[in-house]
């Protein structure tokens, strides 16, 4: 299975607002890929694009290289989670599962397998009104599930799981990633998406901000962090400006050093003969990483050195 | 008072409340003038002494804009229930008697809104459409005549009421809907074919409709099923039901 | 995704709603409910002494009769100077009857002020051409075969019709005779609706009466007339005037079928009132409670061609309508004819309907084809408003209302109301031919008339709703 999601150029405005500004990006198979950005970035709006639900301004987005309103049985192409909420309240879950299998030619027995997938077996007969909010993920995703799809789509599936739920949503979406399918994850959460996904776009205000692996961002984000704790502040501030590191001063006793690895922070005050009780190298987090870089104005270096 | 301005912002607020009051403005001005209309001194069979009743068919856009007024009364609560904000309104305001007094204010007054200037208007329309037509009318306005164009206006806010009602006790929008409609215009239908004279006054004089639109009613009283006043009553009694017992079941229900 | 796939989808979703599928239910029982009210509740005081013609429906058979006892075969000829425009169905012309019974087999000859010449057998129409008055008028008998000739001048005739008559009896009667018809007013104003009927007398003059073949010697005058009927003034009294071989004639009354507008197949079929009230806003929502919840993006994900998502919620709404208003239709139509007799709509003005009549069929399929109709119609509103509230009173108020303006404003608005209304439909259910003689305006225009009216809103509804589906975002 070589199919991937293809967003090209797209630009979408409703009314006078521009929900998506020129997005480009692909969704490759074999990897979790996360869609993030705050809320109100386009990301919802780009998915429906994508299933051919809203119809874009300019550009395209294609699945496996044909556009989602031309396929015949699309369901088995593009498995897609967009709104859990959206189950009659008075249908039994098999019910709803079976009107959508029988929609797209799917076999009946899926119902029951994608069912036991997502462990609501045993609440098949129960209406969908008496579900809770995880209960109506899980049928969600047993709904995206249904047509064995190469490619994958869940707006923020994370919504309403208790810890175990999350848990197991991570475990199934790298599964189905390892199985050799594109899944497209959206979130307004980056700490949601850390350990899950492989693949980052996110987006900012309809824009294409970052298109990149997980190591990349993280990376590049600030680099490392490496914490302090001296009683001589000053003098290993100078030490470590001096060595070619930003410095900033943080507790009563405590320095933030970046641009320079651990070592070298260890090495300088150790040979400029400055004692240090604590030295803690911090790696950016994703969620870190991300809300420097959907910040308003991005600052580089904007901490106070003091001379 | 905070309910009611809550629930006043919250109605007018509604993407279907304006056209709805312009529907209604639109019916009973409109429909009435057709009426009117339709009507030629020249086809009387006395000519001196028409019998017609001028200004219930002036009125006749009630037929069709006390539809409008129940679609008002549903939405106003039925909404709610809808997009579950009831949960919202009932924890906002834990006295749900005063959310349900509010709401009925606020229909009571979204009715009277486009429906008096409605009747003003199309009363005043009629005259000189039907001096056209060859009617000479009497020049001042009767007490018949006020009654029924003010019973018209209190007509509409009893439906949107009464639709209220039912709204809360049945609670689904499409569902109360159904039922106001049915408990307005099925049993007219039904007295069109049921010929029994018993059972035909029996069902006019006991049903919202007929009943209630007696007070449209300004020549040939003892045609009539039932006087005005008392046919007025009727639908009254009608929406003094539905309020009461939407009300205990909005009360007491769990929301 | 083929529409077959969305079909059993879309069954699916329909029967899997417990709601739903007991509204349906719910429809079947009001509907046949509705009609069993609708048939206790009428009451009819037609004339009890109604003629009953040789078919066996009732029959007007009343007019002035001068006339001879024929032994055999035999012939009348007649010149009609002139006739009096007192109607322009009056007739003045020759007969040959079976006695002077009213509702007894004939076979008859004349001109009207109308402008025809009408020849009419046992109380149907044979033939007519034009021609009026005066007018040479042949009646000849051989055996049970008679046939009938007109001429301007008396020696060129030219043949109207040919009948056999085997239940005329080898002796009867053969005469002239003159009739005209009432007129009735059905006088509708706002507020109010009147019937009365206004009595009319046909005057015209016989000459040059010429009988042949073995006949009584003497002129007999008979007045046939409806017993016990309450006549709203004579103008004048019917008669005779013999001189020197010329007949002056007047009369009143008609001669031909008498059945009474009442249906009693469309009574039966009322309840489709009560389970369209029900039908309607299920076919709404049926489209609309997707919307509500947003499971139209799941639904347009799985087809998104959309179309055929309204097509197949069509098919199978309308489908299963149909199901269901047959099968109401059906049983209404079987439980509420002993209640119509019951309640005086039996024979002689009433024959019982059967099911073998093509037109009483064709009403009893028109009622679920007009439930049918209704819910495409919903389907079509809820998808265009994609809210419930106003496609369910949108169409419930177009429907209704219009039946009862329409009995209480003047003929004309009526009939217009009808046919652009969707309550038009209404006329689907009739086994009997249109007429204005109803307070019902339904009965105005024919079942044709009111399936092109219901057909083009539901078609309409759905054309746009379709259009609207695909070009919104959702």
């Amino acid at each position: 299975m070589s199919t991937s999601i293809e967003v090209r150029d797209l630009r979408k405005r409703y009314g006078t607002t521009t929900a998506v500004d020129g997005l480009s990006f692909t969704v490759a198979p074999g990897e979790v890929t996360g869609f993030v950005g705050p809320n109100g970035a386009g990301k919802s709006t780009t998915m429906r694009v994508i299933l051919g639900l809203d119809a874009p301004d300019t550009g395209h987005a294609h699945v496996g290289g044909r556009p989602y309103r031309a396929m015949r049985r699309p369901l088995a192409v593009v498995g897609a989670l967009l709104d859990a909420g959206a189950v009659h309240p008075g249908r039994r879950a098999k019910d709803h599962l079976l009107w959508l299998a029988q929609s797209n030619g799917i076999p009946a027995r899926r119902v029951g397998e994608v069912l036991e997938e997502v462990g609501l077996a045993s609440v098949a007969r129960r209406r969908a009104g008496g579900f809770s909010l995880g209960m109506r993920q899980r049928l969600g995703i047993a709904a995206a599930l249904l047509g064995d799809p190469p490619v994958l789509m869940f707006d923020e599936p994370v919504n309403g799981l208790d810890p175990e739920g999350i848990v197991w949503i991570r475990g199934l979406l790298r599964g189905l990633a390892a199985e050799g399918r594109a899944v497209l994850v959206s979130s307004h959460l980056m700490g949601e998406l850390e350990g899950t996904a492989d693949h980052l776009v996110v987006v900012g205000r309809g824009r294409l901000l970052v298109d990149t692996t997980v190591g990349d961002l993280l990376a590049a984000a600030s680099g490392g962090r490496v914490e302090v704790r001296t009683t001589r502040r000053t003098e290993a501030m100078t030490v470590l400006a001096n060595a070619g590191g930003t410095v900033a001063l943080t507790d009563t006793d405590a320095l933030t050093v970046t641009e320079l690895a651990a070592e070298d922070v260890a090495a300088a005050l150790t040979a400029a003969g400055v004692p240090f009780s604590q030295l803690s190298p911090h790696r950016a987090t994703l969620e870190e990483a991300y809300m420097e870089l959907t910040r308003e104005s991005v600052e580089f270096g904007a901490m106070e050195v003091l001379p | 008072m905070n309910v009611v301005r809550a629930e006043w912002i919250k109605a007018r607020t509604l993407p279907s409340t304006p056209w709805l009051l312009m529907g209604l403005l639109a019916l009973t001005v409109g429909i009435g003038a057709l009426a009117a209309g339709t009507l030629h001194a020249g086809e009387c069979a006395d000519p001196a002494n028409c019998g017609e009743d001028f200004a219930k068919v002036s009125l006749s856009g009630l037929w069709l804009s006390q539809a409008l007024a129940a679609v008002l009364g549903v939405l106003a609560l039925g909404n709610e229930y809808g997009t579950r904000m009831i949960t919202v309104t009932v924890a906002a305001v834990p006295g749900r008697m005063r959310i349900l007094a509010g709401k009925a204010g606020v229909v009571l007054a979204l009715v009277l809104l486009p429906a008096v200037p409605g009747v003003l208007v199309v009363s005043a329309l009629a005259r000189p459409i039907y001096a056209h037509n060859g009617f000479a009318l009497p020049g001042a306005i009767t007490g018949a005549s006020l009654r029924a164009a003010g019973g018209t206006v209190l007509y509409l806010g009893l439906v949107a009421l009464l639709a209220l009602g039912v709204t809360a006790l049945v609670r689904d929008t499409a569902g109360s809907l159904s039922v106001v409609l049915v408990l307005l215009y099925a049993t007219p239908a039904l007295a069109l074919v049921v010929s029994h004279p018993t059972w035909h006054d029996r069902l006019q004089e006991f049903s919202p409709l007929t009943a209630g639109m007696a007070i449209q009613a300004t020549t040939n009283l003892d045609a009539l099923p039932i006087g005005p006043w008392r046919g007025l009553g009727v639908l009254a009694a009608w929406t003094a039901a539905a309020l009461i017992a939407g009300a205990v079941s909005f009360v007491i229900r769990d929301a | 995704m083929s529409l077959r796939h969305l079909l059993r989808a879309e069954w699916t979703k329909l029967r899997s709603v417990n709601r739903w599928v007991l509204a349906l239910a719910a429809a079947a029982v009001f509907t046949v409910a509705f009609s069993i009210l609708a048939s206790s509740g009428g009451s009819t005081d037609r004339q009890p002494n109604v003629a009953v013609g040789p078919g066996g429906k009732p029959v007007a058979d009343d007019f002035h009769f001068v006339h001879r006892t024929l032994t055999g075969d035999g012939s009348i000829v007649v010149r009609v100077a002139d006739q009096q425009n007192s109607h322009p169905q009056a007739m003045a012309g020759v007969m040959i009857k079976n006695g002077v019974t009213r509702g007894s087999s004939y076979v008859s000859i004349a001109v009207t002020p109308g402008g025809s010449v009408r020849m009419m057998a046992d109380f149907r129409d044979v033939e007519k051409r034009a021609g009026t008055a005066p007018r040479w008028l042949r009646l000849t008998r051989t055996g049970a075969h008679i046939a009938t000739y007109d001429s301007v001048d008396g020696s060129s005739w030219r043949e109207i019709g040919e009948v056999d008559l085997a239940a005329l009896p080898a002796t009867a009667e053969i005469g002239m005779y003159v009739s005209s018809p009432g007129e009735i007013r059905l006088e509708r104003s706002a507020g109010t609706t009147s019937v009365g009927e206004r009595l009319t007398t046909g005057r015209a003059t016989f000459a040059e009466v010429r009988v042949q073949g073995s006949a009584g010697s003497s002129w007999t005058s008979d007045d046939l007339i409806q017993p016990g009927l309450e006549r709203k003034g004579r103008p004048g009294p019917s008669g005779t005037t013999e001189a020197a071989g010329t007949f002056i004639l007047t009369g009143t009354g008609d001669i031909g079928l008498n059945e009474p507008p009442d249906d009693t197949v469309q009574i039966g079929l009322f309840g489709t009132l009560a389970g369209l009230l029900v039908l309607v806003p299920l076919a709404v929502v049926f489209v609309t409670s997707e919307y509500r919840r947003g499971m139209i993006r799941t639904t347009f994900a799985a087809a998104p061609a959309r179309t055929p998502v309204l097509v197949a919620k069509a098919v199978v709404m309308g489908g299963v309508t149909f199901v269901i208003g047959l099968a109401a239709a059906l049983v209404s139509f079987f439980v509420t004819q002993p209640i119509l007799r019951a309640h005086g709509f039996g024979p002689p003005m009433f024959p019982a309907p059967s099911l073998a009549e093509p037109r009483v069929l064709r009403a009893v399929i028109g009622a679920a084809v007009f439930l049918t109709l209704l819910s495409l119609l919903g389907v079509g509103a809820g998808a265009v408003t994609r809210r419930g509230a106003p496609a369910i009173a949108a169409v419930i108020t177009l429907t209704l209302v219009p039946m009862f303006v329409g009995s209480v404003v003047p003929a004309a608005a009526a009939r217009t109301l009808m046919l652009v209304t969707p309550a038009g439909g209404f006329a689907m259910q009739r086994a009997k031919p249109a007429t204005d003689w109803l307070v019902e305006p339904w009965a105005m225009i024919g079942p044709w008339a009111g399936l092109a009216v219901l057909g083009t809103y539901a078609a309409v509804a759905l054309l746009a709703g379709g259009w609207l589906m695909r070009r919104r975002d959702v």
